[in-house]
C-alpha cells in the first residue's frame, strides 16, 4: 500500500529545504552589495525582494522544526530535487524585475540554466544589462557547481547528510565523512578561485587592455562559469568578445579542471597519478577522438585557412562541448553550419560530458568506460573457448571489479540520458525545428553544455522551453532524485 | 526605417569612403560570413562593453547592430530578441576622444564603421571580425537614467521585514 507522508515528513523535508534557502540569501546579498556599490539601484532593489523571499521561506522552515531531525534516503533525495527547483524559482525574481525577460518562463529557464551549469539564455539584450545582474547569473553557477547543497553540508551536516551529497549526484567520497569532503570542495573551489580569477585579470588587464575594474568583473565572471562548467558570458558574443589567445588558454585550462572530479583534484593535491584510472583514459580517449572527428570534418570542408586557426577554433569549442561548459568563440549562425563529422564530434563530445562527481553533466566518463568494458567483456565472452574466465577487474582509484550490480546501474543512467537526449529532440521536432538543431539543443540542455545553434531564443515555443527547463533539471541531478520527488508527490496526491 | 537611417548616413555624413563599401547589416555578415570576406563593408551600430586597447596600438570592441542599438529597453524600447554584435579592430586613433562603450548606464556611441571583413583570418588563429579603415561617429553615447519602481521597493521592505520577524521565530525554536 501506498504510504501517505506524515506531517513530520513534510516538516523534515521543509527544514532541510529551508536551510538551503537560507544559504541562498546570503548568496543573494553579494550581487546586491555589488549593485549598491556600481549604483544599480533598480536592480539593488529586485535583489532585496530575493534576499527577503528566500529569507522569509528560509526562516519559516527553519522554525517549522521537525521532531526527528535524521533524513533517510528517500527524503535526502526529495530535498535535493526540491531545492533544485525552489532556488530558480525564487533566484528568477530579479530576472524578471530587471525587464530584460519577456515572461517569468524565460526569468526562470536562465535561473534554471544558471543553476544547473547549463549556459542556455534567453536574456534579452545582455550587452546593456546591469553588471549585478550579470553578477548573480554567474554566482547561480557557482552555487550549482560547487554547490548549495556542499554548502550545507560544510556548514551544518546533521545525521543523514550523505543521502543529500550523493542525491545531488555526487559519487566521490574523499574523507570519511561527508562535511570534510563538503570542505576540501570549497577549499578547491576557492584556490582555483584565486588563481583563476587572477590569471584572467592579468591578461584582461595586460593583454585585452581593460580597466582595472572591468578585468576584475570580466576575471570574476568568467571564472565561474569556466571552472562551473557553466557557460554564461558577460557579453553576448560569449568567449568571442576577448578576441585572445592567451585568455582563451586560461578559460581552456579552468574547463579543464572544472571537469576534473574533485576525488582527481584530491590525487593531484596529494601528487598521485590519476593516468592508471579508467575515467582518466576514457575522457582522453573520447576528448581526442570527438576532437579529431570535428578537425577532419572541418578541414574537409575547408573552413579554415590554416592549421592554426582550425586547431585553436576546433579545440577550444570540443573543449568547451566535452567540458559541459558550452563557451564559444563562434557565432551560434556559424556553429549551425557545422555539419557531417564536425557536427558529430562537437554532439557526441556533449552527450558524453565529463568526469563523475564534477560539475559537468552528460553521461560521464566512467560509465562510458564501464559500458565499453562490459561490452569488450561480451565479445571475449562470445569469441573465447567455452568456460574461459573473463576478467572482470578495472583500476579506479584502486582495483575494482565491475559486478552486475555496478553494470546495471551505469546501464540504467546511461539510458535515461538518452531518453532525455531524444524526448527532448523529439519535442524539438515536433514544434518544427529541424532534426539536427533539435537533437543538437536537446543534448546540449539535457547534458547541461549550453552551445546552441540557434534554436534557443525568446521567440521559441513555451513548451520547448519547459522542455529544455526540465532536461537541465532531470540531467544535473542525474535522473534518481528527480524520480524521488515525483514519487513523492504521488503518494501524497494517492497514499494512505 | 534603418536602411534609411543607414543610406542618409552613408551619403551624407559619411561620403566616399562608405559610398565604396557595401552597406551592410551585422545579421547578414554573421549569417552569410564567408560571403563577404575580404569585402569592404559600411555597418552601422552602437560601440558596447569594452575599448580593449592593446599594446600594438590598436583597439578591439563590439559593434552591435540589434534594435538596442536604436532605442535601448532603459530608453524605452522594447524587448525585440537578443543581441546581434560582431567583432572590430582598428588603430587606436581612430577611437581617440570617441565616447565610452554602451553597458547598463550608458548608450554607446552610434558609428559607421568602414572597412574589411575578415572571416577566419588565418593571422589571427581564424577569428572572424571587421577591421575598421573608418569610423563616423552618428549619435554621441550619453549615460541613462534609472528609474526604482516603487512597487518593487515597499515589496522589498515588507518582505525583509517579514524575513526579519521569521528568523526570530526560527531563532527562537
Amino acid at each position: 500500500m501506498l504510504r501517505r507522508p506524515s506531517t513530520d515528513d513534510l516538516r523534515l523535508i521543509a527544514y532541510n529545504v529551508a536551510r538551503m534557502l537560507l544559504i541562498s540569501a546570503v548568496a543573494g546579498v553579494v550581487p546586491l552589495l555589488w549593485a549598491v556599490a556600481a549604483g544599480e539601484l533598480a536592480p539593488a532593489t529586485d535583489f532585496l525582494v530575493m534576499v527577503g523571499l528566500f529569507a522569509l521561506l528560509g526562516g519559516l522552515g527553519v522554525a517549522w522544526k521537525p521532531v526527528k531531525d535524521r533524513l533517510d534516503w528517500s527524503h535526502g533525495m526529495v530535498v535535493v530535487a526540491l531545492i533544485w527547483l525552489v532556488v530558480p524559482i525564487i533566484g528568477s525574481v530579479p530576472l524578471l524585475l530587471s525587464g530584460n525577460f519577456a515572461s517569468w518562463l524565460d526569468a526562470f529557464f536562465d535561473a534554471m540554466s544558471g543553476i544547473t551549469t547549463t549556459g542556455l539564455t534567453l536574456a534579452q539584450d545582455i550587452d546593456h544589462m546591469a553588471s549585478s545582474m550579470i553578477l548573480w547569473r554567474h554566482i547561480l553557477h557557482f552555487l550549482g557547481g560547487q554547490g548549495i547543497i556542499i554548502a550545507a553540508l560544510s556548514l551544518f551536516s546533521g545525521a543523514g547528510a550523505a543521502t543529500l551529497y550523493f542525491g545531488e549526484g555526487r559519487d566521490d567520497r574523499i574523507y570519511p565523512s561527508v562535511r570534510s569532503t563538503s570542505r576540501f570542495i570549497w577549499l578547491v573551489a576557492i584556490v582555483n578561485g584565486i588563481a583563476g580569477i587572477l590569471a584572467l585579470m592579468l591578461v584582461a588587464y595586460l593583454d585585452l587592455g581593460f580597466s582595472i575594474m572591468r578585468s576584475f568583473f570580466h576575471a570574476a565572471t568568467i571564472f565561474m562559469a569556466a571552472f562551473d562548467t557553466g557557460g554564461f558570458a558577460p557579453q553576448s558574443t560569449s568567449i568571442g568578445y576577448y578576441h585572445s589567445a592567451p585568455f582563451e588558454v586560461v578559460i581552456a585550462v579552468l574547463m579543464i579542471a572544472g571537469v576534473m572530479s574533485f576525488g582527481v583534484h584530491f590525487a593531484l593535491w596529494r601528487r598521485r597519478s590519476v593516468m592508471g584510472n579508467l575515467e582518466t583514459k576514457t575522457i582522453l580517449a573520447t576528448f581526442g577522438g570527438t576532437l579529431l572527428l570535428t578537425l577532419v570534418g572541418l578541414a574537409t570542408a575547408g573552413a579554415y585557412g590554416s592549421a592554426a586557426g582550425l586547431g585553436r577554433q576546433a579545440f577550444f569549442q570540443v573543449l568547451s562541448a566535452h567540458s559541459g561548459t558550452g563557451f564559444s568563440t563562434i557565432p551560434s549562425p556559424e556553429l549551425a553550419t557545422w555539419g557531417g563529422l564536425a557536427f558529430g564530434g562537437m554532439t557526441i563530445a556533449m552527450a558524453l560530458g565529463g568526469m563523475a562527481s564534477s560539475t559537468s553533466g552528460g553521461v560521464k566518463s566512467l560509465r562510458v568506460g564501464l559500458t565499453l568494458k562490459s561490452i569488450a567483456a561480451q565479445v571475449k565472452q562470445v569469441l573465447l573457448p567455452e568456460g574461459a574466465v573473463i576478467s572482470d577487474r578495472f583500476y579506479q582509484n584502486g582495483p575494482r571489479h565491475l559486478t552486475d550490480e555496478l553494470k546495471q546501474g551505469v546501464t540504467v543512467i546511461s539510458l535515461l540520458y538518452v531518453a532525455l537526449y531524444l524526448l527532448g529532440g523529439g519535442i524539438g521536432l515536433a514544434a518544427h525545428v529541424p532534426l539536427q538543431d533539435a537533437l543538437f539543443e536537446s543534448i546540449s540542455a539535457a547534458a547541461n553544455v549550453g552551445l546552441s545553434v540557434g534554436v534557443t531564443t525568446p521567440s521559441m515555443p513555451d513548451v520547448l522551453k519547459a522542455t529544455y527547463a526540465f532536461q537541465m533539471w532531470a540531467g544535473r541531478l542525474e535522473f534518481i532524485s528527480v524520480f524521488a520527488l515525483l514519487g513523492f508527490v504521488w503518494s501524497l496526491a494517492r497514499g494512505k | 526605417m534603418r536602411v534609411a537611417i543607414l543610406l542618409f548616413i552613408t551619403v551624407f555624413l559619411v561620403g566616399p569612403p562608405a559610398l565604396a563599401a557595401e552597406s551592410v547589416s551585422a545579421t547578414m555578415l554573421l549569417e552569410s560570413p564567408q560571403a563577404f570576406d575580404g569585402h569592404q563593408v559600411a555597418v552601422v551600430g552602437e560601440l558596447i562593453g569594452d575599448y580593449g586597447h592593446r599594446d600594438d596600438g590598436t583597439v578591439w570592441t563590439q559593434l552591435n547592430d540589434d534594435p538596442y542599438a536604436y532605442s535601448p529597453l532603459r530608453d524605452g524600447g522594447r524587448l525585440l530578441g537578443g543581441n546581434v554584435g560582431i567583432g572590430i579592430h582598428g588603430a587606436a586613433d581612430l577611437f581617440a576622444g570617441i565616447d565610452p562603450p554602451g553597458r547598463y548606464n550608458r548608450v554607446g556611441p552610434l558609428v559607421i564603421v568602414t572597412g574589411t571583413w575578415r572571416y577566419h583570418d588565418p593571422d589571427r588563429g581564424g577569428e572572424t571580425y571587421l577591421e575598421v579603415g573608418s569610423l563616423q561617429v552618428v549619435r554621441s553615447g550619453h549615460p541613462l537614467g534609472e528609474s526604482v519602481s516603487m512597487t518593487t521597493l515597499v515589496l522589498a521592505a515588507a518582505l525583509v521585514i517579514a524575513a526579519a520577524g521569521a528568523l526570530l521565530l526560527a531563532r527562537k525554536h
